[in-house]
C-alpha cells in the first residue's frame, strides 16, 4: 500500500514538473544557429544521394535554379490568432514554392480566441507549431523560452533579407528584455518608392453612392459626415431588396470596440498611436496626452448622442458582437461606420458575388477632422509603420531552426515573392513589352474567387513580405499597388468617384498630410498592448478599458449627455489614467533615449 | 461484506481490532478503495498545491516553487477593487434568482405533469422539455438573442397584445438582464431538472393518493397535502448540493450575452478571472480561491440550517 501511495505521488509530482516545463529551450538550437544554411540541406539530403546538394547556397540571389525533391520538403505547421481562409492541400502554388524553398507550411487561424489567452495553454501543454505569429501573446512566448532567437541569423549575411526588412534602430526595438530578438512584424514595409494604392487602416468610411448622390462633396467634420449620411438615408430608406438602410453603426465588442473608441487622436490629427496621444507642439520635449478625455474626445461623444437620439445611428450598436457587424456590413445596408479596413475587408468578395459593387455599396474612407479647415491630419500613414509588438517567430518546436529561417529569408527573394503574390507567370499574370506585370480580365475574376483562391493562391500572408516597388523597379511587390491593377479592379461606381475627386489612391480620400517619417517612438499601441495586470500600470490599463466599454455605449445611448458624461470622466478617473499614462512617458522617454 | 458493528439492543458498540487475517481477507477491497484514494489525491488533491500561485508573482518560466511569494498582495488587489465587488454581487445575485427559478419551475413542471393521466402525452411533453438541456449555449444564446431583438419574437408579441407601443431594446438596458439569463436557464434546465423530481413522485405510496381521494380531499388537497411532503426531502438535499453551485452562476450565458452597457450587471467571477487572470495567472488564482472558500461555506451554512431543522442533510 505504502509503496504504491509513493508511487502514486511521485507520479503526480512527474505530471506536474512535466505541464510547467512545457516550454525547455533547446539546448542546441542557439548554438547551431550561426552556421550557413547550405548545412541543413545538406544534412537533409544526406539520406538521399540521388538529390544535389551543391544548390542552394546562401546568398539569397542564387535561389532560381534550385529545387527540393518530395522527401526533401519539410512540412511546418504555422498558427496565427486571425481569421483567414484555409487554403486546400495540394494547392498549386504551394506546391511550387515547397519544391522551390524546400519547406510546406500548414497554416491554421484561429480567430475564436485571444493569442495571449491560447499562447498560455500552449506554453503550459507545449503543444506549440513551428512557426506562430503569436499576436498580444509574442511577449509571453519569449519570456517563457518558446522561441529561437533572431540575433545570430541577423549577423549571418546568408539570411540578408531577413536584415534588410528593418534599419538597425528598428531592430532595437524589437529586442526583448532579455536581450534577444524574437520576431518581426511583417506588414507595413515598403520596398524603394512606395506605390500604396490601399488605405489598409482606420477611417470614418462611407458608401459610395452616397457621395455620388450628392455630387462628391468634400466632406470635412462629424456635422457634415453625418448630415451626408441622413440626407442619403432620408431619400433611400430602403436599399433595392428592401433592406432597411442603417445610416451609421459602431461595433462596440471585445478588443474591437476601437471602432467607437480611438476616433478622438485621429479627429485631432494625430497618428494612430492607439492607446495615447504623442503631443509635439507647445512643449518642451515629446508629451504623452490622453485623448479620451481631450474636448474633441467630448464633442466627438457628444455628436454620437446628438445623431443616436435623432435615430440615425443604428440602434443595436451597442450590443452586437462582431459577426452581426460584418453581417450588417456584408447586407449593404450600413451607409457609414468607422473602422480599420482590415478589420472589414472580407466583405468585398460578398459584394462582388452579389453584384452590391456595380451598385456603388463599396466604402471609400474619409480623413474627418475635428474643426473645419484643419490641416493637421494623419488618417493616412505615409511612414513604414512597424509594429513590434508582435511579429513572425519561430519556435523552439521546430526541429530545424535553421531550415526555418532560410525559408524566411528566401520569402522575400524575389521570385519568391512575385509566385506568392503575382503567381505563376502565364498563369496568373502577364508580362508586357515593358517588362510590367499585367493581368487579363479572366485573370482578375480568377483572382477575386475564393474557390480559385484556396485551389491555385497561396500568398502565406502572415510571412515576411514587402509592399513598394519590386526590385526590378518597375513593378508594385503586391499586384493592388500596380497601377493598371488597381484601376482595372475597381468597380465603376468607385472609378467614377475616383475621377470626380481626381484621386488616385485610397489614401488620397483622406487628404492626409504627407509625412514620411514618423517619430522613432511610433506606435505606443506596442507597449500598451504588452501590458498584464501583474504591474499597476497593466491593472490601470485594464481598467480604463472596462470602464470604456461600459460607457462609451452608455453615453452615446444617454437621455442626458452632460450629466452621464460628467458621471463615465469620474468612472475614468477611479481608474487611475495618470498611473498609465506616466507608464507611457516612461516608456516614450525610452524610445527616444534609444533613436540618439 | 460483514458489518463491523453490530450490536444489538442494549449492547455495548464495540470496535472490531483490524488484524492481519482481516486485512488479508479484505485485501482485494483495500486495493480497489486504493486505486480511488490515489485517483482523488492526484487529480483532486496534488492540483491544489496551484494555489500556491495566489500567493506570488507567477511566472510561467519559474514555475510554481521559484516565483517571488507576494504573501496576499492579489487578494488585497481584489477586494480593493470595486470592480470585483460588483462581480461577487452579480455572481450572487445571478446564482440566487437561477436557482430559484429553477427549482421551482422543475417541481411546479414536475407536479403538473404527474397529474396527467394520457400516458403517451406525458411522455411527449416530458422528452421536449428536457431536450434544450442538450443544446449548448451558444446556440441558447443565439435563439435568446434573436427572441429578444428589436423585431423579435417577444416584442412583436408585447406590441401585437398592445402592453408596449414602440419595441424595447432589451440588451440594452441593465434591468431586463437578470430576468433574461433566469428565463434562459429555466427554459432549457426545467425538463431536466423535473425529471428528479418526477421520479421521487413516481415513488409516493399510490395508497395515501387512493386513501385521501377516499376521504375526500380534492385535487389540490392531494398535492399540498401527499405529494409536496413527499419531495420535501429530495428538495432539501439537491437545495443543498446546488447551493455551492450558487457562485458558478454561469459563464458562458453571461459571456455571449452581455455586451458593452450590460457589463456592470453582465459580468460574473469567471469572467473577470478570464479578463483580468489571462495573463496574471496570480489573480486569477486567488479569485479561484475564493470562489471555492464561498462555495463551501454556503453548502456547510445550509447543511447546518438543514440540521437544525431536522431535515434530510448531506452530511
Amino acid at each position: 500500500m505504502k509503496s504504491k501511495k509513493i508511487f502514486a505521488v511521485a507520479l503526480a509530482c512527474m505530471m506536474t514538473v512535466g505541464s510547467f516545463a512545457g516550454c525547455k529551450k533547446k539546448s542546441d538550437s542557439s548554438s547551431t544557429t550561426a552556421s550557413s544554411g547550405s548545412d541543413t540541406t545538406a544534412s537533409q539530403t544526406a539520406s538521399d544521394s540521388a538529390a544535389d546538394p551543391t544548390e542552394t547556397e546562401g546568398s539569397t540571389a542564387a535561389t532560381e535554379a534550385s529545387t527540393y525533391g518530395a522527401d526533401e520538403i519539410s512540412d511546418y505547421t504555422f498558427l496565427a490568432f486571425m481569421a483567414n481562409k484555409e487554403i486546400n492541400d495540394g494547392n498549386d502554388i504551394q506546391e511550387e514554392l515547397a519544391k522551390r524553398t524546400g519547406v510546406r507550411i500548414k497554416e491554421t487561424w484561429n480567430a475564436n480566441q485571444d493569442a495571449a489567452e491560447a499562447v498560455g495553454t500552449m506554453i503550459a501543454s507545449g503543444d506549440l507549431p513551428d512557426f506562430i505569429d503569436g499576436g498580444n501573446g509574442c511577449k509571453m512566448l519569449a519570456e517563457n523560452d518558446c522561441l529561437v532567437a533572431w540575433d545570430d541569423y541577423l549577423k549571418d549575411p546568408a539570411y540578408a533579407n531577413l536584415k534588410e526588412m528593418f534599419s538597425d534602430k528598428q531592430w532595437e526595438l524589437f529586442r526583448q528584455a532579455d536581450g534577444h530578438i524574437y520576431w518581426a512584424n511583417v506588414f507595413g514595409k515598403t520596398y524603394g518608392e512606395p506605390k500604396t494604392r490601399t488605405h489598409n487602416d482606420e477611417a470614418f468610411w462611407v458608401q459610395v453612392r452616397v457621395l455620388e448622390d450628392a455630387n462628391y462633396p468634400v466632406i470635412e467634420t462629424l456635422d457634415e459626415y453625418f448630415a451626408l449620411l441622413e440626407n442619403y438615408a432620408k431619400k433611400y430608406p430602403k436599399n433595392e431588396d428592401g433592406t432597411e438602410v442603417i445610416p451609421y453603426t459602431a461595433l462596440c465588442e471585445g478588443w474591437r470596440y476601437f471602432c467607437i473608441e480611438n476616433a478622438p487622436e485621429f479627429l485631432d490629427g494625430y497618428p494612430n498611436d492607439g492607446s495615447v496621444i504623442v503631443q509635439l507642439e507647445g512643449v518642451d520635449k515629446p508629451t504623452i496626452v490622453d485623448y479620451n478625455t481631450t474636448p474633441t474626445a467630448k464633442m466627438y461623444f457628444k455628436k454620437l448622442n446628438e445623431v443616436y437620439n435623432a435615430g440615425i445611428m443604428d440602434p443595436e450598436f451597442a450590443t452586437m458582437d462582431y459577426d452581426g457587424y460584418i453581417a450588417k456590413l456584408a447586407s449593404g445596408a450600413v451607409l457609414g461606420m468607422c473602422d480599420q479596413n482590415w478589420d472589414f475587408a472580407q466583405i468585398n468578395n460578398t459584394f462582388i458575388e452579389k453584384g452590391f459593387d456595380k451598385k456603388g455599396y463599396n466604402y471609400v474612407p474619409l480623413g474627418l477632422v475635428a474643426q473645419k479647415g484643419q490641416t493637421k491630419n494623419q488618417w493616412h500613414a505615409y511612414a513604414d509603420v512597424p509594429n513590434v509588438s508582435s511579429g513572425i517567430c519561430v519556435t523552439t518546436k521546430c526541429d530545424d531552426p535553421d531550415k526555418a529561417f532560410k525559408f524566411l529569408n528566401t520569402c522575400l527573394d524575389q521570385d519568391i515573392h512575385d509566385l506568392r503574390f503575382w503567381g505563376i507567370e502565364g498563369t496568373d499574370y502577364l508580362v508586357d513589352d515593358n517588362g510590367l506585370y499585367y493581368r487579363t480580365e479572366e485573370m482578375r475574376q480568377n483572382w477575386q474567387s475564393d474557390a480559385y483562391l484556396a485551389k491555385h493562391v497561396c500568398t502565406y500572408s502572415y510571412f515576411p513580405q514587402w509592399g513598394g516597388t519590386s526590385r526590378d523597379g518597375k513593378n508594385a511587390m503586391k499586384p493592388g499597388d500596380q497601377e493598371s491593377e488597381f484601376f482595372a479592379t475597381l468597380s465603376d461606381p468607385l472609378k467614377k468617384a475616383f475621377d470626380a475627386y481626381g484621386y488616385t489612391a485610397y489614401g488620397d480620400f483622406l487628404r492626409s498630410e504627407h509625412i514620411t517619417e514618423l517619430g522613432f517612438w511610433y506606435p505606443m499601441y506596442s507597449h500598451s498592448n504588452d501590458m498584464d495586470t501583474t504591474t499597476d500600470y497593466g491593472m490601470a490599463w485594464a481598467r480604463m478599458g472596462d470602464c470604456k466599454h461600459e460607457w462609451l455605449p452608455k453615453v452615446v445611448i444617454s437621455k442626458d449627455f452632460e450629466s452621464d458624461w460628467e458621471k463615465y470622466q469620474k468612472a475614468y478617473k477611479d481608474c487611475k489614467p495618470e498611473v498609465f499614462l506616466e507608464e507611457m512617458q516612461k516608456e516614450l522617454d525610452r524610445r527616444i533615449e534609444l533613436s540618439k | 461484506m460483514k458489518v463491523a458493528n453490530n450490536g444489538g439492543a442494549g449492547s455495548v458498540v464495540l470496535k472490531k481490532r483490524i488484524t492481519k487475517t482481516e486485512l488479508r481477507r479484505q485485501s482485494v477491497l483495500l486495493i480497489i478503495a486504493g486505486l480511488y484514494v490515489i485517483y482523488g489525491i492526484v487529480f483532486y488533491y496534488l492540483p491544489l498545491a496551484g494555489w500556491t500561485m495566489a500567493f506570488e508573482n507567477f511566472k510561467l518560466k519559474d514555475g510554481i516553487f521559484g516565483s517571488e511569494k507576494v504573501g496576499f498582495k492579489w487578494f488585497k488587489t481584489l477586494f480593493e477593487d470595486k470592480t470585483f465587488l460588483r462581480i461577487i454581487r452579480n455572481t450572487l445575485a445571478m446564482g440566487v434568482i437561477n436557482l430559484i427559478s429553477t427549482t421551482v419551475t422543475a417541481i411546479g413542471f414536475a407536479i403538473l405533469l404527474s397529474e396527467v393521466r394520457n400516458v403517451m402525452g406525458k411522455k411527449i411533453v416530458q422528452t421536449i422539455s428536457y431536450l434544450p438541456h442538450f443544446l449548448s449555449w451558444i446556440v441558447v444564446t443565439s435563439i435568446v438573442k434573436d427572441a429578444f431583438a428589436t423585431k423579435g419574437m417577444i416584442n412583436e408579441l408585447l406590441t401585437s397584445l398592445g402592453i408596449i407601443k414602440t419595441p424595447i431594446s432589451f440588451f440594452m438596458h441593465t434591468q431586463y438582464f437578470w430576468p433574461i439569463v433566469a428565463i434562459s436557464n429555466v427554459w432549457k434546465e426545467t425538463g431536466w431538472n423535473a425529471i428528479i423530481y418526477l421520479a421521487t413522485i413516481t415513488a409516493i405510496d399510490p395508497s395515501l393518493y387512493e386513501a385521501a381521494a377516499m376521504d375526500g380531499a380534492g385535487r389540490w388537497q392531494r398535492i399540498k397535502h401527499i405529494t409536496i411532503p413527499g419531495i420535501r426531502s429530495t428538495i432539501i438535499i439537491l437545495l443543498i448540493m446546488n447551493i455551492g453551485n450558487v457562485i458558478n452562476a454561469g459563464f458562458e450565458v453571461q459571456y455571449l450575452l452581455g455586451l458593452g452597457v450590460l457589463k456592470p450587471v453582465s459580468e460574473t467571477i469567471d469572467i473577470y478571472v478570464l479578463n483580468y487572470g489571462m495573463k496574471n495567472y496570480s489573480l486569477g488564482t486567488a479569485a479561484g480561491i475564493f470562489k471555492t472558500f464561498v462555495s463551501m461555506t454556503l453548502i456547510l451554512l445550509f447543511n447546518f440550517i438543514a440540521k437544525k431543522t431536522g431535515d434530510e442533510r448531506l452530511f
